[in-house]
């Protein structure tokens, strides 16, 4: 052949034409959008939550210090061409001219604050500002402007310096960021913190290094920085300042990523299928080519190239669809997401290259190549060398081509391997099972009606071919089975994390006093309270007699910590002991149990002895146990909890936790009216942003299993249109042989049904084994099996495999018969 | 031009090993005519293949224009048959896919032979399908699709053609006409044809007539 690329191209433009080209194409064009689309919107989805998440911390990292951040470390940020900003928060009365005073939780802030997200002040005006407060200009939250009862334009007092309301503070970013920075927020510039004269050396006061840019010069910096830390400086990202949102967004992740891995998978499934009835339908072609001349060498050269031309056709096409399927999934989404962020990057262009290659040269290229050696002598001889059996080897090399490119694609070895395990189940037993039973079902079949006889016998007489749609038809099934299952425990795990009613206040510093007056409070006014606990603010003062340093020492080392204490017999919930025991109720030994981080800061192991101070009052208690404290759960948790009868010997406090809906939110103001000593932590609006952010993660994922059942539905298809023609082609000949329409359909939705049924099978058991492996294993899920999916493959696999099936062979009950064996 | 000496075919079937052809003697001359007749299962129509190419032999030699092909490998074959060979089928065997032009053009593009598309232009019109140069087999008729297999062989201007029952699909006034066309057109490019039939009007048309019976060749003179 003379230019053997022109005749590739003339040879694709031809079967293109003669519509032999769409099923391959599509699935190709399938494979490259869905893997587009997802990790594209993976990507887009992930800069964006984490902007958002950063937006806890008001920067994407965090240097937090009991002293002031050292200079060099200023410069370092600006020499990484970091973002800096710095805030210094404390606690402090505030006093209006009117002579009210109230424990503000003070932030002093400069520069570029907030690097993530954003400040909302009502100054006055129709719109909100994002402005940070001019020297000499406060900002105060809604509560304290009810306490101080001052407006915009009035003076308060912080320490020693005279300043004036300038708005009122909608909302900060970083408003949950100092858990226990009690009372409601003032915000002031940091350039007045000087004249107030509070910040003094030993003062208690957090000073704040935020540091945002490019996750590069970020890992630069913490590299560099997290060596120099001494005791009382830590360094804060998204996952550890708030633990919640960070496991929510990495098991979010692994599912999208999982989700990915499974659009691959469908779709190579779908150009397997594809390409096998290429070739098949090819066979006759090549046959009269190689008669006329083409050699072995010619024909594998022009399906070589054509099969190039169609898969550099299809990453172009399909990256251009799949970047316009992200950007629908993600404007779906508009609404919920801060859409600031609009790249998606290289890589999912990329990865949709690397797809489709693999596709080609691993899935679409083997029944091709065999092309070549199709015998001439078929065309005087027609059963002469089918040339199209799929082959162990390529099915291994595909699996294990789909395995590297899965591995590349999610970096998760694990993910990898459940799914390959799954998939490996699914195809062995498939081929032992669809083997086992197509032969049982002839038994049957003998003994049956004609149309079961005839779909039993049609069944069994192409074994080879009707165990490999099985296996086909029960991958798809298995791996949408995989991610329903997924999804749903993992929406589940969510809805747990914050349930409806979750307490949003925390009430501290009841006195024993006080306690009915607040019963009445909230039942007056249908409010549920929780339970109420004695609560003491106390020091750890010695371990084992050694006393602890007051403050930081130069060479670093455990310091005395102040927390609050609580007393309860029995366990808290969520909480785990990882080492020693629980007492037992009603002890009254001198016992304490420690929560594990706060017990390596102070250096205690269970059995040494404490000191402790409350109050005035010293006394010494045994470390009984170390307890791990699950942070995600939203719940009151506590340091150091002693058993009841020793704290009752104090003079302690309590505490409680309610539940306030947004609009009852004035509750608070007259709760301080009625008992004007308690402290409220209000926890609602960081509660409120971590719901949001699982219900967009939530939308997310429900798109992205539309999506990939999408995919799955057009493996079916591909599936069953690829075994219609030899069906097209018998029912023919049964039709010009007098079979009724109602006996050939019958035969058919049967002949698909059993095979659908017999995938719904090889589903659950692969999907069971895969569910067990990527839950337990991968996302930390409890794995329970699925019994209601049982009844539910099978018989959805024969409705659907059966409905589809019958559906695309109605066209040999209308077409006359003569016409269809023509066309054949 | 065509010459044969101990040629046979066996197969092994799961029973038994079957003889299909035993010692064919054959030689056809350049230019000449010739049919093999017999009876189904006869071994016509391997012999056909063997002859083109195809097939190799069990044992035996094959000379096609001065090669023994049998000597040669499956590509080698092909080569062959491009540069030399021309068939006509039964059953058309036309590329659904393509229009009759460009299944006339296939095999003169494989061989790399210049001016495809003009040469079978000519050819498509020389069988009298010149309206229809556009048209996909499916909506050709019986008879037109084998006009266009005659001029898919004539086309690349073969040494030797061979057809396989060129009338058997067809009516038995289509059939008449085909076989005009085939003639008429080895007339005039001076063409050996040799064909397995049933027809008996249509070997009867040929200088020289062999009969199979059961794996063995005889000539009828």
């Amino acid at each position: 052949m003379k230019s053997p690329i022109a005749a590739s191209f003339r040879l694709l433009l031809r079967d293109w034409r003669g519509g032999e080209l769409g099923v391959l194409f599509s699935a190709l064009l399938l494979a490259v959008t869905v893997v587009v689309a997802i990790s594209g919107f993976v990507n887009r989805l992930q800069f964006n939550l984490e902007r958002e998440s950063a937006s806890f911390l008001a920067a994407d990292l965090v240097v937090s210090s009991a002293k002031p951040v050292p200079l060099e470390w200023r410069a370092k940020v600006d020499t990484e061409g970091l973002q800096r900003g710095e805030t210094i928060t404390f606690s402090s009365m505030v006093i209006s001219d009117n002579d009210e005073m109230f424990l503000a939780s003070v932030k002093a802030v400069a520069g570029g604050y907030p690097l993530r997200g954003s400040l909302s002040v009502d100054v006055g005006s129709a719109q909100p500002s994002s402005r940070i407060p001019a020297p000499g200009g406060v900002f105060l939250a809604p509560r304290l402007v009810q306490q101080l009862r001052v407006a915009v334009g009035d003076a308060v007092y912080v320490g020693d310096a005279t300043l004036t309301v300038t708005g009122t503070l909608l909302s900060e970013p970083d408003s949950t960021s100092g858990f226990f920075g009690y009372g409601p927020r003032l915000v002031m510039n940091s350039a007045d913190l000087d004249a107030t004269g509070i910040v003094q050396p030993g003062s208690r006061v957090t000073y704040r290094l935020l540091v945002a840019g490019s996750s590069n010069q970020l890992e630069a910096f913490r590299d560099w920085v997290d060596p120099q830390l001494t005791q009382g400086q830590r360094l804060l990202s998204v996952d550890e300042s708030q633990p919640g949102i960070g496991a929510t967004l990495e098991r979010a992740r692994g599912f999208l990523l999982l989700a990915g891995s499974l659009g691959v998978m469908l779709a190579a499934a779908a150009i397997l299928v594809a390409a096998r009835r290429f070739g098949e339908r090819h066979t006759d072609q090549v046959a009269v080519m190689k008669s006329l001349g083409a050699t072995k060498r010619t024909i594998q050269q022009l399906y070589a190239l054509s099969l190039t031309w169609l898969g550099l056709l299809s990453i172009v096409l399909g990256s251009g669809i799949g970047w316009l399927a992200q950007s629908a999934m993600f404007n779906a989404l508009a609404d919920q997401l801060p859409g600031e962020i609009n790249r998606i990057g290289v890589t999912p262009y990329l990865t949709g290259a690397v797809t489709a290659l693999v596709c080609v040269g691993f899935f679409a290229w083997p029944p091709l190549a065999r092309l070549g050696g199709v015998s001439p002598l078929r065309v005087i001889r027609r059963e002469t060398t089918i040339a199209n059996s799929t082959r162990a080897l390529d099915l291994l090399l595909g699996a294990a081509s789909l395995g590297l490119l899965m591995l590349w694609y999610s970096r998760d070895l694990q993910l990898t391997a459940a799914l390959l395990g799954a998939v490996a189940i699914t195809v062995g037993l498939g081929f032992f099972v669809a083997h086992g039973l197509l032969g049982g079902t002839r038994q049957i079949g003998s003994n049956a009606g004609s149309v079961w006889r005839l779909a039993l016998a049609g069944m069994q007489r192409r074994g080879n071919s009707s165990a490999f749609q099985v296996v086909i038809f029960g991958i798809a099934i298995m791996l949408l089975l995989v991610l329903t299952a997924v999804r749903t425990s993992l929406l589940d795990q969510w809805r747990l994390q914050i349930p409806e009613g979750t307490p949003n206040h925390f009430v501290l510093n009841v006195s024993p006093s006080d306690e009915a007056r607040l019963l009445t409070f909230f039942s007056e006014r249908e409010i549920e309270v929780g339970e109420l606990y004695p609560a003491a603010r106390g020091r750890v003062m010695a371990v084992n007699g050694a006393p602890l340093p007051d403050r930081d020492s130069a060479e670093g080392g455990a310091r005395q910590r102040e927390a609050n204490f609580t007393s309860t017999d029995t366990a808290p919930e969520g909480n785990e002991i990882v080492e020693g025991a629980w007492w037992r109720a009603g002890t009254d030994d001198a016992l304490v149990s420690l929560e594990d981080g706060f017990a390596q800061d102070i250096g205690a192991r269970v059995g040494d002895q404490l000191t402790i101070r409350i109050a005035a009052d010293e006394f010494s208690v045994e470390v009984a146990s170390i307890r791990k404290v699950n942070w995600e759960s939203m719940q009151p948790n506590f340091f150091v909890i002693f058993p009841d009868q020793l704290l009752l010997k104090f003079p302690n406090m309590l505490f409680t936790s309610f539940y306030l809906e947004p609009d009852e939110k004035r509750r608070v103001g007259e709760l301080l009216d009625v008992i004007p000593t308690l402290t409220i932590i209000e926890l609602d609006v960081a509660i409120a942003e971590i719901k949001t952010i699982i219900d967009q993660v939530s939308q997310a994922i429900e798109l992205v299993l539309i999506v990939i059942l999408v995919a799955g539905a057009l493996v079916l298809i591909a599936g069953v249109s690829a075994s219609v023609d030899e069906r097209l082609h018998e029912s023919a000949i049964l039709r010009a042989l007098g079979a009724g329409r109602g006996t050939l359909l019958g035969a058919v939705a049967i002949e698909f049904a059993a095979m659908g049924s017999l995938a719904g099978v090889l589903a659950i058991l692969g999907s069971e084994a895969a569910g067990w492996a990527l839950q337990t294993q991968m996302l930390e899920l409890d794995y329970q099996v699925q019994w209601v999916l049982w009844p539910m493959g099978i018989g959805l696999g024969a409705i659907i495999i059966g409905g589809l099936g019958t559906f695309a062979c109605r066209r040999v009950v209308s077409a006359p018969p003569l016409k269809v064996l023509r066309e054949l | 031009m065509i010459k044969t000496s101990q040629l046979s075919k066996r197969v092994s079937t799961a029973e038994s090993e079957l003889e299909i052809l035993r010692g064919i003697e054959l030689e056809i001359k350049q230019g000449e005519t010739a049919a093999i007749v017999g009876a189904s299962g006869s071994g016509k129509s391997t012999l056909l293949g063997l002859l083109a190419g195809l097939d190799t032999p069990s044992a035996g030699a094959i000379l096609l224009d001065g090669t023994n092909i049998v000597n040669l490998d499956e590509d080698q074959r092909a080569t062959l048959r491009s540069q030399k060979v021309g068939f006509v089928f039964q059953s058309f065997q036309l590329l659904p896919a393509l229009t009759a032009l460009e299944n006339v053009m296939l095999p003169l593009e494989l061989a790399g032979i210049a001016h495809a598309r003009e040469k079978s232009e000519e050819f498509l019109s020389r069988v009298g399908l010149d309206e229809r140069l556009h048209h996909y087999p499916r909506t050709l008729s019986g008879g037109e699709q084998q006009r266009v297999a005659i001029a898919r062989a004539f086309a690349s201007q073969p040494v030797i053609l061979f057809a396989d029952e060129p009338t058997g699909n067809l009516d038995t006034a289509t059939g008449a006409n085909v076989i005009e066309l085939l003639f008429g057109l080895n007339e005039e490019e001076g063409t050996t044809l040799v064909l397995v039939t049933h027809d008996n009007s249509l070997a009867d048309r040929c200088q020289r007539k062999f009969t199979m019976t059961a794996g063995q060749l005889e000539e009828a003179l």
